[in-house]
């Protein structure tokens, strides 16, 4: 270490990437290292992509090339013309489904959040606490009796029975953050409107709710997220029988059999990936902040 | 609405008249919260409270999930599943998945958060690469992988032109496993790695410049600085890791679909299985309840036992 008292100035803006602190082989040793993860890393994803252009021979030949003499994009076209998987349909269902199941989330959350953010009495303590012990009920758990319940209510092989478990689902992580959120809003707001004669209903939505801005987004990248991965819920409770695919249950029900024809799996793949890797690049920094939010906080 | 210029008077006004309907005023709020709260109330129980409390009940029957019909059969359930040596060996290997794939992630997540937690492009751009398979589908990551490490798949293709023999990642018991534990820590540690970098960039540096002063090098720096200083992002990251693999299923099912010879089944496979292949929910629901009072009593014993680590700091 050569570092003395003197550059303490200027290393604490650089203090973290530190690297010219470091001897020349301890950054090779660390460059070598990133590198190479960062190879395990991608490779799998452009092997991928550039194996959804190609015929099934060239796939298990030359795996990492791609040349333009068998560069071809029937199969794509065929992927997305399977009548196996429609994958329009799908991104039009699973968008549907991701839309209505963050309406509902935040139209319930929001104002109970509120209710517990503002109450000074015990039961809004044991109501919050009620809602955060869902955090602890792993969804795989509850899923048989929720076929019950949805049985009995008429609701099963439904969309709204699924978009009634995948709402629930949502609750405890977003009225934990909804409500740790209102409770930095200060109560003048609240005072300022009803002096104005506003009911508490219509303050929360006209006054307050604006406010939740940046937290009705983190819950909505979370929601997202959560609602396009989900596989087993709706291959559950939608059914194989109701003819609903969502990308996952679509994926599942093309790839599934045909896992040996390299020209159905890795199209269909690729397809299935390409939103939420989009998404991914696009909204990143909301996607990372979001997450660590969720689970710190959750 | 509020109303923008509103005369002081009336204002004034206005707050009189709030504070002469007080009482009536407060039964209409305390209408209002009730209103607010009711339905997020109702649907949390009918799809949390409800379904717990049905968990335990319907274990006790023979239910088939199709009528509504069923006969209770009192702990014939729980008595087949853990004689069920299938059961035994899901379970078993669950817990394997669950304890080195805790230790994996958390440990690559760590590392690599130390060595990219910095500012700078590369460092950016290096966590969205480390970081990008978490946000896709576990079942798209296990077709992709189980497309990859098949016979006649590209990392096998690559060693035969290298010379060398075919590796059984998926058709050998052994390798099945290995691989199915190693492409969940390929997809999960980015996650892991992220909350440590966010609790590595709490730290003050006040902490590093002292150690610095002390003559602590890199490594003492990050062993007696760091890593006590995120002692509960450490807690929070091996309890939603392990939390969360005891409920692995999906990326199972794409991968290896439990097998060769049922080798990497996981608990919930066999929960999903049992309930829905072979129409047996009852006995579904009892291995649920187990595994519920196994989650909630890992949880809470890792968070218990973690605490200790965790006061340190603040003392």
């Amino acid at each position: 270490m050569t570092t003395s008292v003197q550059d303490t100035p200027t290393r604490r803006r650089s203090r973290p990437a530190a690297s010219e602190r470091r001897s020349p082989l301890a950054a090779l040793v660390r460059w070598i290292a990133l590198g190479a993860t960062a190879l395990v890393m991608l490779v799998p994803l452009y092997v991928l992509v550039i194996s959804a252009f190609k015929p099934q021979e060239e796939i298990v030949r030359h795996p990492l090339e791609i040349s333009p003499s068998t560069f071809t994009l029937e199969f794509l076209w065929n992927a997305i013309t399977s009548s196996k998987f429609n994958v329009i349909a799908a991104y039009g269902i699973t968008l549907l489904f991701v839309a209505l199941v963050n309406l509902f989330c935040i139209l319930l959350s929001a104002p109970v959040a509120y209710v517990i953010a503002r109450g000074r009495r015990k039961w809004h303590m044991a109501l919050l606490l009620l809602f955060v012990s869902g955090l602890f009920i792993p969804g795989q758990v509850t899923l048989i009796p929720v076929v019950f319940v949805l049985r009995v209510l008429g609701l099963i092989n439904t969309i709204p029975g699924f978009i009634l478990f995948e709402t629930a689902a949502t609750l405890p992580v977003t009225i934990f953050l909804f409500s740790a959120y209102l409770r930095t809003v200060p109560r003048d707001i609240d005072e300022a409107a009803a002096l104005d004669g506003a009911g508490r209903i219509r303050i929360f939505w006209s006054c307050i709710f604006p406010i939740m801005r940046p937290v009705v987004a983190t819950v909505v990248v979370l929601n997202s997220i959560g609602v396009w991965n989900d596989f087993v819920s709706p291959q559950i409770i939608l059914g194989a029988g109701s003819g609903i695919y969502t990308v996952t249950t679509g994926v599942y029900a093309a790839v599934g059999e045909f896992s040996t024809d390299y020209t159905v799996v890795f199209p269909t793949l690729l397809l299935a990936i390409a939103p939420i890797v989009v998404f991914f690049i696009i909204m990143q920094r909301h996607i990372i902040g979001g997450l660590v939010a969720g689970a710190t906080k959750g | 609405m509020l109303t923008d210029n509103v005369a002081p008077t009336a204002l004034r006004e206005r707050a009189r008249d709030a504070g002469s309907r007080r009482p009536s005023a407060r039964w209409g709020d305390r209408l209002a919260g009730v209103v607010m709260a009711a339905p997020a109330v109702i649907v949390f129980i009918a799809m949390f409270i409800v379904p717990m409390i049905l968990a335990f009940v319907l274990s006790l029957t023979d239910w088939n999930g199709y009528s509504l019909r069923f006969d209770f059969i009192g702990f014939d359930n729980y008595r087949f599943a853990f004689r069920n040596p299938r059961t035994i060996d899901a379970a078993v290997f669950t817990a394997v998945i669950a304890v080195t794939g805790t230790i994996l992630c958390n440990a690559v997540g760590l590392a690599l958060a130390a060595l990219i937690s910095g500012p700078g492009r590369a460092n950016t751009v290096l966590r969205t690469i480390f970081f990008y398979p978490y946000i896709i589908s576990a079942l798209i990551i296990g077709f992709l992988w189980s497309a990859l490490l098949s016979p006649h798949g590209a990392v096998n293709g690559l060693l035969g032109t290298v010379g060398m023999a075919p590796v059984p990642f998926l058709t050998d018991p052994s390798f099945a496993k290995a691989t199915v534990i190693l492409t969940i820590v390929w997809a999960h540690f980015g996650f892991n790695m992220i909350l440590y970098i966010a609790g590595i960039k709490s730290v003050p540096t006040e902490f590093y410049e002292a150690a610095t002063v002390d003559g602590a090098s890199r490594w003492q720096q990050f062993r007696s600085v760091t890593v006590p200083m995120i002692a509960p992002v450490v807690t929070v990251n091996l309890v939603l890791t392990l939390v969360g693999l005891l409920k692995v299923y999906d990326v199972v099912l794409a991968l290896t679909d439990g097998g060769p010879a049922a080798s990497t089944q996981t608990i919930v496979y066999q929960i999903l299985k049992d309930s829905f292949a072979q129409s047996r929910l009852g006995l579904g629901a009892a291995q649920s309840v187990v595994l519920l009072v196994i989650t909630a009593a890992i949880g809470l014993a890792v968070t218990f036992a973690r605490r200790g680590a965790e006061r340190k700091v603040t003392d």
